[in-house]
């Protein structure tokens, strides 16, 4: 019941605080040129927490280029007022619709203003009354009204930089477009980092803007980045695109900031075809806003208590580490041992550290790098000093300390930081070069005590000539021709002579077939024939596996009979008993070769 | 009248051989006195007349050494090592120089043995012993081929020639990989061909660079050692 209760109480004044919600819409002025800049302001009295921005009408007679939020709360009731500036395109009377804000569910709307925009300034006096309170129709760069505030004042609790900016931007709070310039210390030590801000202001649109930047005498300047930003001065909303630049001086006395300049053209963009029609040649200039100079005192940083490890930094936060690639080796291996100074500015013009001289080493410095890197506005400088480290003899040794100190500005102190030793284990080297040394490598256990490491001496007399080897090589064209040639004259000798006997094999076998006077050279001089022409080995083979493979080169039926005929004759005249008959030998002998001649005519 | 031209012939001969011996001693005279720029001069002359003498190289290597220039020394004693690899003087000079900066020249996990091994002939030699397998190889495959003999020697043959193919066809892509050697006192590392890239990298001298490209005045590499890549000036090294 009592939750319940709650509930509606909470509804009721739920309800009874959107209720009281009111909003308004206003402009500064209602007759303005096409130079002047219209404020409209969105009050939104009673509602608080969070709240969507209020929907803008279509405006296609203005370009809105700024916007700002302001909150107030008295005696309980929040006040919420939206403000667009913005710049009218056309000459006109002009209308601005509802705006439309939304609040707990519930649309309020504003009644439509009207506004009326002239080509000049005399003619915004003849529409609006002599008494009229309304801001002051401004023209080019200068804002007469504005010249009558009261001057504000920066913050004091703001770093000196910032500080400075903003009082110099209250100063020329009179005027559309400006640019001024600062520096963080106007006294700095010789090496010490100083900033340096260079801010161009406009509460107008600008295009086409080149920024041509300071030139400094004197001092190094390094870029640092850029930024923007905002800033009230007046009650009107400026924005601002600030370059930063880190300075340092090299040497004391007198250094100058020259100025720097932005040349603008005012207005929204480059005007379109259609803008040309209507809208008046002026509407457009070119303007050039210019910092002044700036000049500085370089001073030396004392004398008295200055470290002899000291090697021109000068700031706070610096840090330095040594390590070495590995903490073990064998003589005569390289280690690398790496220094790393760190810290605010540019470490490029300190001095090179001296590395002390360590027993049992010898050491090849190597060119120190720096490096800077811009982060968050402030420029990081890295050094880096690495030095190569050859052992000569084994054993334990330490790489002492390193010291290096600094200057601190801000405590007027010198201030001296330094690296942990590092212990490196020196092992006897393990092997040397072809059975003798020059130096580390040599057994100290053996009674040789080693005393350094050094090239080899020179060579006295030119080079021996090329090994038989290596001039083989120089003839590697004719080299290749002779295996060519004797590829090809091998293949041919293969090919051919294979070619030959094939040619050759029906009157070789005649030939022996007519002095054949056993049945034994007959035989041979038909198995001859058929290896030669035919490819068949009739040692390995059958009869008829004989015949199948001569009906398989083409032989006919009747032919392949007849030779199996002819080879039965000669197998039973070859293995009867008795002594051999010549006759009946001579028989086969012609037989033999009538069968031949067919196996030529017919074979494949 | 032959006799006269023949006598002319031999004095022409031994004065121009007298010649070269003595540029040799007058240089090896400014080395023993300190004199390193004098007798690199000297043997700059020699190195045109005889462009693949090895022992030039490696006494440059020498003067350059003794100079301070670390980088120069290490890319003439690689290139006299890549002539005469089994030279103890120019291997013990190249690897001392080469450890100065930091480099080795036996790579790390290589045992010293294969990596003599491998570089026990020179490419040249490589080329010629591969040439006499082939030639050896031809031959028993003729034999075989005609009389169909020595068949295991052929196999035997052709296992060797494939052993001596594989060694040359490694030797030669290490050949064709340009190499350099940083001879600036240090060379830095680039993002791009240009000043206006960020450097990443400084290399001191001595330190070996595998060249990939090259765009006007600047060569695009990878440190071996680090296995960075980047671009050097080409001021900042020296190719071997």
């Amino acid at each position: 019941m009592k939750r319940i209760f709650l509930s509606l109480l909470f509804i009721s004044w739920a309800a009874w605080a959107g209720a009281q919600v009111s909003v308004t819409a206003s402009v500064d002025k209602t007759a303005l040129t096409l130079d002047d800049e219209l404020t409209l302001s969105v009050e939104v009295n009673g509602a608080s927490g969070n709240m969507i921005m209020p929907q803008l009408p279509s405006l296609p007679a203005f370009n809105v280029y700024s916007r700002e939020v302001q909150r107030s709360s008295i005696n309980g009731k929040t006040t919420t007022v939206f403000r667009y500036v913005m710049l009218p395109r056309f000459v006109g009377n002009a209308t601005i619709g509802s705006v439309q804000f939304t609040y707990n569910g519930k649309t309020y709307k504003t009644d439509p203003i009207s506004v009326s925009i002239y080509r000049n300034a005399q003619a915004v006096q003849q529409a609006r009354p002599a008494s009229s309170s309304a801001k002051a129709v401004s023209t080019g760069n200068y804002d007469s009204a504005a010249a009558k505030r009261p001057r504000e004042t920066a913050d004091p609790n703001l770093p000196p930089l910032e500080r400075d900016l903003a009082n110099q931007a209250y100063a020329r709070g009179n005027e559309n477009y400006f640019l001024i310039a600062a520096v963080s210390d106007k006294t700095p030590y010789v090496n010490q980092a100083v900033a340096l801000a260079v801010r161009f202001y406009y509460n107008r649109p600008f295009y086409d803007a080149p920024y041509k930047k300071p030139s400094a005498s004197n001092i190094f300047m390094e870029d640092i980045g850029s930024s923007q930003g905002t800033q009230s001065i007046g009650g009107v909303l400026y924005r601002y695109e600030e370059q930063r630049y880190q300075l340092t001086g090299p040497t004391p006395g007198k250094a100058t900031i020259g100025p720097a300049s932005v040349q603008y053209v005012t207005g929204s963009s480059p005007l379109s075809v259609l803008d040309r029609l209507f809208v008046a040649a002026s509407s457009s200039k070119e303007q050039t806003a210019q910092s002044e100079p700036i000049s500085l005192t370089v001073r030396p940083v004392p004398a008295a208590g200055k470290p002899s490890t000291f090697y021109g930094a000068v700031g706070t936060g610096f840090t330095v580490s040594a390590q070495t690639d590995r903490t073990q080796a064998e003589a005569g291996e390289a280690i690398t041992l790496t220094l790393t100074v760190k810290g605010p500015g540019n470490l490029k013009s300190t001095a090179d550290l001296q590395f002390p001289s360590l027993d049992g080493f010898k050491m090849y410095a190597a060119q120190p790098t720096s490096q800077t890197t811009a982060v968050g506005g402030k420029i990081t400088s890295t050094k880096v000093f690495k030095t190569v480290l050859v052992p000569s003899a084994s054993g334990v040794y330490t790489i002492p300390a390193v010291k290096w100190s600094y200057f601190n500005p801000v405590s007027h102190t010198y201030k001296t930081l330094q690296t942990e030793p590092i212990t490196l284990q020196i092992s006897p080297a393990s092997k040397t070069n072809s059975g003798f040394d020059f130096g580390a490598a040599a057994a100290a256990a053996a009674g040789i005590q080693t005393l350094g490491q050094d090239i080899a001496y020179l060579k006295t007399a030119p080079a021996p000539a090329a090994t038989p080897l290596s001039r083989l090589s120089v003839w590697q064209t004719l080299n290749w021709v002779m295996l060519a040639l004797l590829a090809a004259s091998v293949l041919f000798a293969s090919v051919g002579r294979k070619s030959l006997a094939n040619k050759k094999a029906y009157s070789t076998a005649k030939n022996r077939l007519k002095k054949a006077f056993t049945s034994e050279a007959v035989a041979e001089a038909v198995a001859d024939y058929l290896q030669q022409k035919l490819r068949i080995n009739t040692g390995s083979l059958p009869l008829k596996a004989i015949v199948h493979a001569l009906t398989k080169r083409g032989i006919t039926p009747a032919t392949a009979e007849a030779f199996a005929l002819l080879w039965q004759r000669l197998d039973a005249a070859r293995f009867a008993p008795g002594a051999p008959d010549t006759q009946s030998a001579q028989d086969l002998a012609q037989q033999a070769l009538d069968i031949l001649k067919l196996l030529e005519e017919e074979a494949k | 009248m032959r006799r006269i031209l023949f006598t002319v012939l031999f004095v022409c001969l031994a004065a121009a051989s007298w010649g070269e011996q003595s540029q040799w001693q007058q240089a090896e005279t400014y080395y023993r006195e300190g004199k390193f720029s004098a007798a690199l001069s000297i043997y700059e002359k020699e190195l045109k007349n005889t462009p693949n003498d090895p022992y030039v190289y490696y006494n440059i290597g020498n003067c350059y050494f003794k100079m301070g220039s670390k980088g120069l020394a290490a890319a003439n004693y690689y290139r006299a090592f890549k002539l005469a690899p089994r030279d103890a003087d120019i291997r013990h000079n190249l690897a001392l120089s080469l450890a100065s900066g930091g480099e080795r020249l036996v790579p790390a996990g290589v045992p010293e043995v294969l990596h003599k091994a491998f570089f026990y002939l020179s490419y040249d030699e490589v080329k010629g012993l591969a040439f006499i397998w082939l030639w050896l190889f031809c031959a028993l495959g003729s034999v075989w081929l005609l009389k169909r003999q020595f068949k295991r020697t052929l196999l035997a043959s052709a296992a060797v020639l494939a052993v001596c193919f594989g060694w040359l066809y490694a030797r030669h892509a290490l050949e064709q990989t340009p190499l350099a050697v940083v001879a600036a006192p240090v060379a830095e590392v680039r993002s791009g061909p240009g000043t206006n890239f960020p450097a990443s990298a400084s290399v001191p001298q001595g330190h070996l660079l595998a060249v990939q490209d090259e765009k006007d005045d600047w060569y695009e590499v990878i440190v071996k050692s680090q296995g960075l890549k980047g671009w050097v000036e080409k001021d900042a090294i020296e190719q071997i």
